[in-house]
């Protein structure tokens, strides 16, 4: 199996990378070439640091047409992860209102409540949809690292497992090949790696 | 519900591990040495995060720094924090490519604020993590920078608003007087200060036994305990005190 990280010049690929190898997958790439990124069977959408210049970079280099045809046409699996699954979405306000790939039809607004710190820092237990294939063999209200202070939200089912902080907000989606996870995977433990393994496995 | 969090603390200096009191150094052992009494990959999983400083004083080396870094992260899959000396953007991006998911940052946030919101700009205020150093005076609180060595102006009251303003994403708040002694955290200063605090506080400086991690974790509005004990938790100790606290009803998260 390969994989391929999206090289956007934007993210700690570092622990996602030793993670996917840790789950005994020695064939992963760092890449942005159209090319390299067809020849994977999964995808990986990284992202840390600001909605605006990740779409910049992104649109820059043809990413989002690049991930356009393999992820929305030719339907390969692709897991955005923290940033990476806020781009997947309609639009983010971080920044004034920056459009985003609208692959899914969520959207990212701050989080608002004054009553709680931000950003939101630490491990927080996420309410598992039971239908979810990366939530399998992991128990409901498992514990994950999040660090955002901005959130995902949409109206549709798009196969959410729900997090709260002051507010419930998306903490996982799962719409046909396109997997997202706010919380980092690669830095929550067993759990994290779990889920890593399900979506390399059973994706 | 958002857990709270056991940080370990690595005060490295110069290609060593070190124990600080007060902030003075001394070598406990080197990598090696910290492998075999610490082996983050299994005991990771007794902790929520961990901090590595670079607390040379002399000459800072973070090549040799993040070489170190890139070694102890191997196969540990929590939230690593690096910082010690990052001048600019550059020294940030080698950190992160050593496997650092956030960056501790302290003297550049009084001596140069314009690289704390350059970085901000970058990675977001959630990768920014500002370190304060105090001591207390009388009835005033001193805030020192280039690792405890150099006081500035403004005092604590003050230079906590400010950082705040600088969007920085987290407080690392360390006692200079309580560093290393084991006596247990500041609670006089922390209790002071932690209604201005409106971003997640870690608590760091005095903590020598379980007891003292407990008491920090259950003020509200602190979100973590730090310990850079490299003597009182080796071994089974970090595991050992975890479930303890967990036992005791303790919010910390479950693997």
């Amino acid at each position: 199996m390969r994989i391929v990280i999206v090289d956007y010049g934007m993210g700690n690929i570092k622990s996602i990378m030793s993670s996917i190898k840790y789950l005994g997958v020695n064939d992963v790439l760092l890449s942005d070439d159209y090319e390299i990124l067809s020849g994977a069977d999964k995808i990986i959408l990284p992202g840390v640091g600001s909605y605006a210049k990740a779409m910049s970079m992104i649109n820059q280099n043809k990413i989002d047409k690049i991930l356009y045809e393999l992820a929305i046409i030719n339907k390969k699996p692709l897991l955005g992860i923290c940033l990476g699954m806020q781009l997947l979405c309609n639009s983010s306000t971080e920044d004034g209102f920056n459009k985003g790939l609208a692959f899914i039809n969520a959207d990212v607004t701050k989080f608002e409540e004054h009553s709680i710190k931000i950003p939101h820092v630490g491990f927080n237990q996420v309410i598992k949809n039971p239908n979810s294939k990366l939530f399998q063999n992991i128990s409901d209200q498992s514990d994950f690292y999040f660090t955002h202070s901005f959130k995902v939200t949409s109206s549709e089912n798009i196969n959410q497992s729900m997090c709260n902080y002051g507010q419930n907000f998306i903490a996982t989606f799962e719409v046909e090949n396109i997997y997202a996870t706010q919380f980092h995977p690669e830095l929550s433990q067993n759990n994290g790696l779990q889920l890593l393994k399900n979506f390399l496995y059973e994706s | 519900m958002l857990r709270k969090r056991i940080i370990f603390s690595l005060i490295y200096s110069d290609g060593f591990f070190n124990q600080s009191r007060n902030f003075r150094l001394q070598k406990v052992g080197n990598e090696k040495w910290l492998e075999h009494n610490y082996q983050f990959s299994k005991i990771a999983h007794s902790l929520d995060e961990l901090i590595l400083i670079d607390a040379t004083r002399i000459n800072k080396d973070i090549l040799k720094f993040s070489d170190t870094i890139s070694k102890i992260v191997e196969n540990v899959f929590i939230p690593i924090c690096a910082g010690g000396g990052v001048k600019s953007i550059d020294d940030a991006e080698l950190l992160f490519n050593s496997g650092a998911d956030k960056i501790l940052l302290n003297s550049s946030l009084f001596e140069n604020p314009n690289l704390v919101l350059e970085l901000i700009k970058i990675y977001g205020s959630q990768s920014i993590v500002g370190s304060i150093d105090y001591k207390s005076k009388g009835d005033r609180f001193l805030v020192f920078v280039n690792d405890g060595s150099t006081e500035i102006k403004m005092d604590l009251y003050s230079y906590i608003e400010y950082v705040q303003t600088l969007g920085i994403g987290e407080i690392y708040l360390n006692s200079i007087d309580n560093d290393g002694t084991g006596f247990g955290y500041d609670f006089n200063t922390i209790d002071k200060v932690i209604d201005s605090i409106n971003v997640p506080l870690i608590i760091a400086g005095g903590a020598g036994n379980e007891s003292h991690l407990l008491e920090g974790l259950k003020l509200e509005k602190v979100n973590a305990v730090a310990t850079a004990n490299l003597f009182n938790f080796i071994g089974e100790g970090l595991p050992l005190a975890r479930k303890k606290m967990i036992n005791l009803g303790i919010n910390l998260a479950k693997w």
